[in-house]
């Protein structure tokens, strides 16, 4: 119990920082984000995704364009804000120190 | 960014039901539902289990702020991913494995909330552990539609409490049913697994207990509202309301119901035996004892040669459908007895028969009261020595030959028998009413008006004829007869006797408080003692007036005459 309740907040973070990543790199529709993730084994289930990026797009770090679609109705493809940059920026130096910590900590017990 | 508004507006998912069988070897129910805006063809089952789903999903979200959003993506990408599926063009359906695959690639309620487990985020889930219930109908622990076991969850009570209280209400001008048949349309039933966990929720401290119950609020307004804006909804919710009214209503009857049922029905086999006796009771004691010449109502209508015919008729006509009824709920109930058809379709005919002959003979006593006639007689009366009249009601009854025989009063006497006091005398109602006029000449005059029925117009008159009233004058006392006789043998055809007494102005006239009933043109007694102060009094006096008949209000005694002092006059 008290180990999935770790594992789930050490995801979580994980997944927000993730989702950025992969947006900044070109604007992204939802379920090309959701194949990545799949194939990082971050996230089973699609669902999950569309809440956090609702969250995100509403916390201003993330903008949205409606995309005409061969298959189906528009899509929405998402960009990162300004803002949403500097979050990452500041994630990527956090996820750096983090991994540091984690290697040296796990280290020290080899 | 104009996009998103057009989107929102397109957002309301409207499902048209449209049977369509499909041309492969199985038919299937195909449903065509548009989602935002594309229309696919989808197979019952499958779409139940769509539908499920979305409305948990909705359910999920309902208390995020960003419900509306995430809601729509998800049924976009839903859209997406069956028209990828469509898109090889050998498939024209959605079928349930299409379906089932996409929900597990959403991700179901219960993944949503292990994904979002110990977050801070500003969204609030409805379903995370916080405890709260949420109002469900119960279909798990149902009489009707699981309303009562569904609050009884969410308040936390049994749910029999609930149910008790439903039931007394109904007693109350049936708030109870109203209120019931409200809560059933407008209150989900609990369908999924994630639902009935919701339903049943931890225990409840008051805040918690305060917001769930407002976001209850908010639901069923919206449920409200939705009514209102989209009638087609309503419309089908309404269907499904009453097909799933009829479904617990078979299974009512099938369990507690059934032993209702079949009390009722014994009950109503008892109802029905009784009924049987009363008849067979009631048609003996009419044929065989009762005297045909009864003056009684209503064996006095009918002559003599065929009512014993329409007795027996009538008897028949009540008596098999009350037959019918036994047979029929002892087949239904008890699953004995029953009627064969031919032995059926005889009785059948028998009653009918029974009908016709009520009818014919019905008819044929009606038609004896087709006409009316009557006639005037004066009678002019001796001018009396005093100008003070005494109206008094002659309790003296006269009896027939025949009925002083049956009723063993004199069973020698050959014409008449008298007796007083007035109690047999009720079966044959008021015949008789007075009318008191102004007279214009110096004494008084007594007119007799006789009515009666008949066949036609002579036949009536006759029946008017063949009657006998009694009326007396001793002086300044009058003596009315309580009834108009019907002469021997002469049946009853609603003779009447309508009585004008004309009386000079200034004559006081001393009413009877007998006379009371059969008095006239608002004349009233007991005012009129009242208006004496003496309400003891055994009669009223009046005085004509030119205006008519008044009551005299006098300080002085009214005198009285002692009936013992009536000199026998010739």
């Amino acid at each position: 119990m008290i180990a999935e309740n770790t594992q789930t907040q050490m995801r979580k973070g994980i997944l927000e920082y993730c989702i950025l990543s992969i947006i900044s790199r070109d604007e992204t529709y939802a379920s090309d984000i959701i194949a990545e993730l799949k194939k990082a084994q971050l996230l089973v289930v699609e669902g999950t995704l569309y809440p956090l990026l609702t969250r995100l797009k509403n916390n201003g770090l993330l903008t949205y364009n409606w995309v005409e679609s061969t298959s189906g109705p528009p899509r929405k493809y998402y960009a990162l804000s300004d803002e949403g940059r500097k979050v990452l920026e500041q994630l990527d130096k956090t996820w750096q120190e983090l991994a540091f910590a984690v290697q040296t900590a796990t280290g020290k017990k080899k | 960014m104009a996009g998103i508004s057009l989107r929102c507006a397109n957002r309301h998912r409207k499902k048209e039901i449209i049977a369509i069988p499909k041309k492969n070897h199985i038919m299937n129910k195909t449903i065509i539902i548009n989602i935002n805006g594309t229309v696919f063809h989808i197979e019952e089952d499958a779409y139940e289990i769509l539908k499920n789903y979305m409305t948990d999903v909705k359910r999920h979200f309902m208390n995020s702020a960003d419900s509306h959003e995430i809601t729509t993506d998800i049924e976009n990408r839903i859209a997406e991913m069956f028209s990828e599926i469509l898109a090889g063009g050998e498939r024209q359906v959605i079928v349930e494995q299409d379906v089932k695959s996409i929900v597990e690639q959403m991700g179901s309620v219960q993944d949503f909330e292990n994904a979002e487990n110990g977050e801070d985020g500003p969204a609030q889930y409805a379903y995370n552990n916080s405890g709260s219930r949420t109002l469900f109908r119960d279909p798990d622990d149902h009489l009707l539609g699981g309303v009562c076991s569904g609050l009884a969850n969410y308040f936390g009570v049994r749910a029999i409490w609930l149910r008790l209280a439903f039931v007394i209400s109904i007693a109350f001008f049936a708030t109870g049913i109203f209120l019931y048949i409200i809560l059933w349309i407008v209150v989900p039933k609990a369908i999924t697994r994630a639902d009935r966990m919701a339903m049943k929720g931890e225990k409840l401290n008051l805040q918690g207990f305060k917001n769930s119950f407002e976001e209850e609020m908010t639901a069923v307004r919206n449920q409200f509202n939705n009514m209102q804006t989209e009638a087609r909804p309503l419309v089908y919710k309404f269907r499904d309301f009453v097909s799933e009214f009829i479904y617990h209503l078979g299974i009512f009857f099938k369990g507690a119901g059934r032993i209702l049922i079949k009390v009722l029905g014994v009950l109503i086999l008892l109802a029905c035996l009784g009924a049987a006796i009363a008849l067979v009771v009631a048609l003996a004691t009419l044929t065989i004892w009762v005297n045909p010449h009864s003056h009684m109502f209503p064996f006095s209508v009918m002559t003599f040669e065929y009512a014993n015919r329409l007795y027996i008729a009538g008897f028949f006509v009540a008596f098999i459908p009350v037959l019918f009824i036994f047979l029929l709920i002892l087949k239904a109930i008890f699953n004995t007895g029953g009627i064969d058809k031919n032995v059926g379709s005889v009785i059948f005919i028998a009653w009918l028969f029974a009908v016709g002959v009520v009818i014919f003979y019905g008819t044929k006593v009606a038609t004896n009261f087709r006409d009316e006639a009557s006639f005037n007689q004066t009678v002019d009366l001796i001018k009396p020595s005093k100008n003070t009249y005494y109206l008094k009601l002659n309790d003296v009854k006269y009896f027939t030959h025949d009925d002083s025989l049956r009723l063993e009063i004199k069973s020698q006497f050959k014409d008449m028998v008298i007796t007083n006091g007035n109690t047999y005398n009720d079966f044959q109602g008021n015949n008789m009413s007075l009318h008191i006029e102004k007279g214009d000449v110096a004494q008084p005059v007594l007119i007799e008006t006789y009515k009666a029925k008949g066949r036609d117009y002579e036949d009536a008159l006759i029946n008017a004829r063949r009657t006998k009233y009694i009326f007396s004058q001793q002086d300044t006392i009058f003596m009315f007869d309580r009834y108009l006789q019907r002469q021997d043998n002469a049946p009853w055809r609603d003779q009447e006797i309508e009585l004008t007494l004309k009386v000079p102005v200034n004559t006081i006239v001393v009413i009877d408080n007998d006379m009371g009933d059969f008095m006239r043109d608002g004349v009233d007694l007991y005012q009129c003692r009242e208006l004496n102060k003496k309400p003891d009094m055994p009669n009223a006096p009046f005085i004509m007036t030119e205006n008519g008949l008044t009551c005299k209000v006098d300080t002085l005694v009214t005198p009285t005459v002692d009936t013992t002092k009536i000199i026998k006059k010739k």
